[in-house]
């Protein structure tokens, strides 16, 4: 494809450094995938590869309030937020961040070193990593101090408007050695095109509790790109939710480079109408003694679809390796389809690892029960679908996190078809 | 005395095989009927055509409830009706809380009756108290429906929600099956508690032994899918010294 007539239109971006540069020549040789792309063989991306996009670039952060539920869900979590608005950041957001982190941002400060450890992070050669990375709308880079607990959560919310606009915020956490935070992403635009590109590094020992929301609007394609590196014991707690938008992909790589760390990395995807939910994984077991655990939960309703492909790496020293994943779909409807790819590659001999993928629909056994109690129907399919989902949920860590997270499949619950809590 | 549950001429099939081939039956209000019968004989069937589950259908005849035709209602009207099935097999449900399980199985009731829902804190001193009596201690109740229990505590549990709903029409299925003689005791009382002038059951078992503990007024023998004999309890004495042979004999 010319590169002037790709999507987004990047014919605006100039000055950019070279790490930037290079991002933009690969996307420009790469561009989305191919429809022989492997890794995107359930996630076809005809849907934005026709849009007429272009990034903000060049506006400034405006003065818009945050959404409502976005300020109710922060102040229940008592939650720092760092607003994002078109992808631009709202730099006053920043003002009196909790002890113990730094903000650094591309508004003001030569990033091109920021970039570069982004670059390192993030999945390799993957079309929202180059073209994020490019295209960034703004840079932020939080770093939370070595052995400082910060027990407030910081809440990263995204918003913005229109349908011609793309937004490409890039953000990289760095938690010091024995550090720990509570970090947090919410979703929640009208945007024609959400890629944001996160990176995490956690420092030996130190901890991160972090969770994503995508409540985008129901026109929204999100493609997410995530890549997150763990020090030696150092644990990270990660659960997404993927509720929003007409097509999602939320991509993370995962790897482990210094032993004895734990990596938690389950998500929960609820799809109704037509909508696209996609959660790829790939986890990296690089070094050994490491733990990982993926629960994946999905529940589609009318011909709503949803992915799981998950990758389980083991190099051939990684071993006393115990990495896990689980994968359930819960189909609502007879035009609703799951698909689940979930992958191991091991070359260590001694390790621990499991997989499965299952997909179904309620229990009519259960159901029965349920309702020869005179439990109505709506009811106890309601209560179904709700322990199928807690069982998830109930492995979060962090209360304000699983509230957080509560908030967003209880709300889908109340509109399920034929049912009432 | 007044006729609480009418089964008259009932025919029902599973897929395209006929399990119950006529079956009449009429019990009055306040009174403990057995029927027994050997495997295959149909039993469970009549459980689930009484409580109206996906799959058993009525190819004819009818099931009154106070006069009132039961066939076109959903199993959860029925419930709410006065209906209430103890399962042979009662099911897990992992993940559904066992006292929002109880609270919203009694709710659903009361909201019918156009009453109140139950107030939570005194909703927990009525599940205690009733579950005391049958040996179920809180940390049953706590546990997700049905998870981890073992047989026995599976069968309690039912006779709890029992006590619970206050049906007017019980139908226990084979409540005895894998219970030892001490859980048998321990569950039979709580139905003995529960019986009441305003009640009726229906006991479903294989076996006398159950029998012995929960005293029927009447006892029917059901095989090939109609009821072959009845009389008082003397009956399945018979049956368990004669075996269900000769009733199939008879037929």
């Amino acid at each position: 494809m010319l590169a002037s007539t790709m999507q987004p239109n990047l014919d605006q971006l100039s000055g950019l450094d070279d790490v930037r540069n290079a991002a933009l020549a690969r996307w420009q040789a790469n561009g989305w995938p191919d429809a022989k792309a492997e890794s995107w063989r359930f996630t076809r991306l005809g849907a934005v590869v026709a849009r007429e996009l272009a990034p903000a670039i060049g506006m400034s952060e405006t003065a818009h309030a945050p959404g409502a539920e976005i300020t109710a869900i922060a102040t229940e979590m008592k939650a720092h937020v760092i607003r994002f608005y078109n992808g631009m950041l709202d730099v006053r957001s920043l003002d009196g961040l909790p002890d113990g982190m730094t903000a650094t941002h591309s508004l003001n400060t030569d990033f091109e070193a920021i970039t570069a450890e982004v670059a390192g992070l993030a999945p390799v050669d993957h079309p929202v990593g180059n073209l994020s990375l490019a295209a960034m709308s703004a840079g932020l880079r939080l770093s939370v101090d070595a052995g400082v607990h910060i027990e407030q959560p910081v809440l990263l919310a995204f918003e913005g408007t229109g349908e011609t606009i793309s937004a490409h915020p890039v953000v990289m956490v760095d938690v010091g050695i024995s550090g720990a935070a509570v970090i947090a992403e919410w979703h929640q635009s009208q945007l024609g095109l959400s890629a944001p590109l996160v990176a995490l590094r956690l420092g030996d020992k130190a901890r991160l509790d972090y969770a994503k929301v995508q409540a985008e609007g129901a026109n929204n394609v999100h493609l997410a790109a995530t890549g997150i590196s763990l020090g030696e014991g150092s644990v990270f707690a990660g659960f997404s939710i993927s509720a929003g938008g007409q097509l999602a992909r939320l991509e993370t790589h995962v790897t482990l480079t210094g032993e004895s760390a734990e990596c938690g990395l389950s998500a929960i995807y609820l799809g109704r109408d037509k909508q696209h939910h996609d959660i790829t994984t790939y986890m990296d077991h690089a070094v050994g003694h490491c733990h990982s655990s993926q629960i994946i939960r999905g529940v589609l309703d009318d011909a709503s679809r949803g992915v799981f492909q998950g990758k389980v790496h083991v190099a051939p020293d990684a071993q006393k390796t115990d990495g896990q994943q689980m994968s359930r779909a819960l189909l609502l409807s007879r035009k609703a389809e799951a698909d689940a790819k979930p992958e191991l590659e091991i070359y260590a001999d001694d390790v621990i690892c499991a997989h499965g993928a299952t997909v179904g629909e309620l229990d009519e056994t259960q159901l029965f029960y349920l309702t020869s109690r005179g439990i109505p129907k709506a009811t106890a399919r309601a209560m179904l679908i709700g322990a199928f989902l807690d069982d998830a949920i109930d492995s979060v860590e962090n209360a304000a996190l699983a509230g957080m997270l509560r908030h967003i499949s209880d709300g889908w619950m109340a509109d399920v078809k034929g049912v009432s809590l | 005395m007044t006729a609480l549950l009418e089964i008259r001429d009932l025919h029902a099939s599973v897929g395209d095989t006929p399990i119950l081939k006529g079956i009449n039956l009429t019990i009055n209000t306040g009174e403990i009927h057995a029927i027994m019968g050997p495997n295959g004989s149909g039993k469970s069937t009549m459980s689930y055509v009484l409580s109206g589950r996906d799959g058993y259908e009525v190819t004819g005849g009818d099931v009154l409830m106070n006069g009132v035709s039961m066939l076109e209602m959903e199993p959860d009207e029925r419930a709410r009706a006065g209906m209430f099935l103890a399962f042979q097999y009662p099911v897990e449900l992992p993940g559904v809380g066992g006292m929002s399980f109880l609270r919203a199985a009694v709710n659903a009731r009361r909201i019918e009756a156009g009453e109140d829902e139950v107030d939570q804190l005194e909703f927990v001193k009525m599940v205690r108290a009733k579950a005391k009596i049958l040996g179920i201690n809180d940390d049953m109740l706590k546990r997700a429906v049905n998870v981890g229990f073992s047989g026995g505590e599976k069968k309690r549990y039912e006779i709890l929600q029992m006590a619970l709903l206050e049906p007017t029409m019980a139908v226990l299925d084979e409540t005895d099956s894998g219970l030892d003689v001490d859980a048998l005791k321990i569950v039979s009382e709580g139905v003995n508690l529960l019986r009441d002038p305003a009640r009726s059951m229906l006991v479903i078992t294989h076996y006398q032994r159950l029998l012995d503990y929960i005293v029927p007024d009447y006892v029917h023998i059901l095989a090939g899918g109609k009821i072959r004999k009845s009389g008082d309890k003397s009956l399945a004495l018979e049956v368990e010294e004669q075996g269900y042979a000769g009733i199939d004999d008879a037929a």
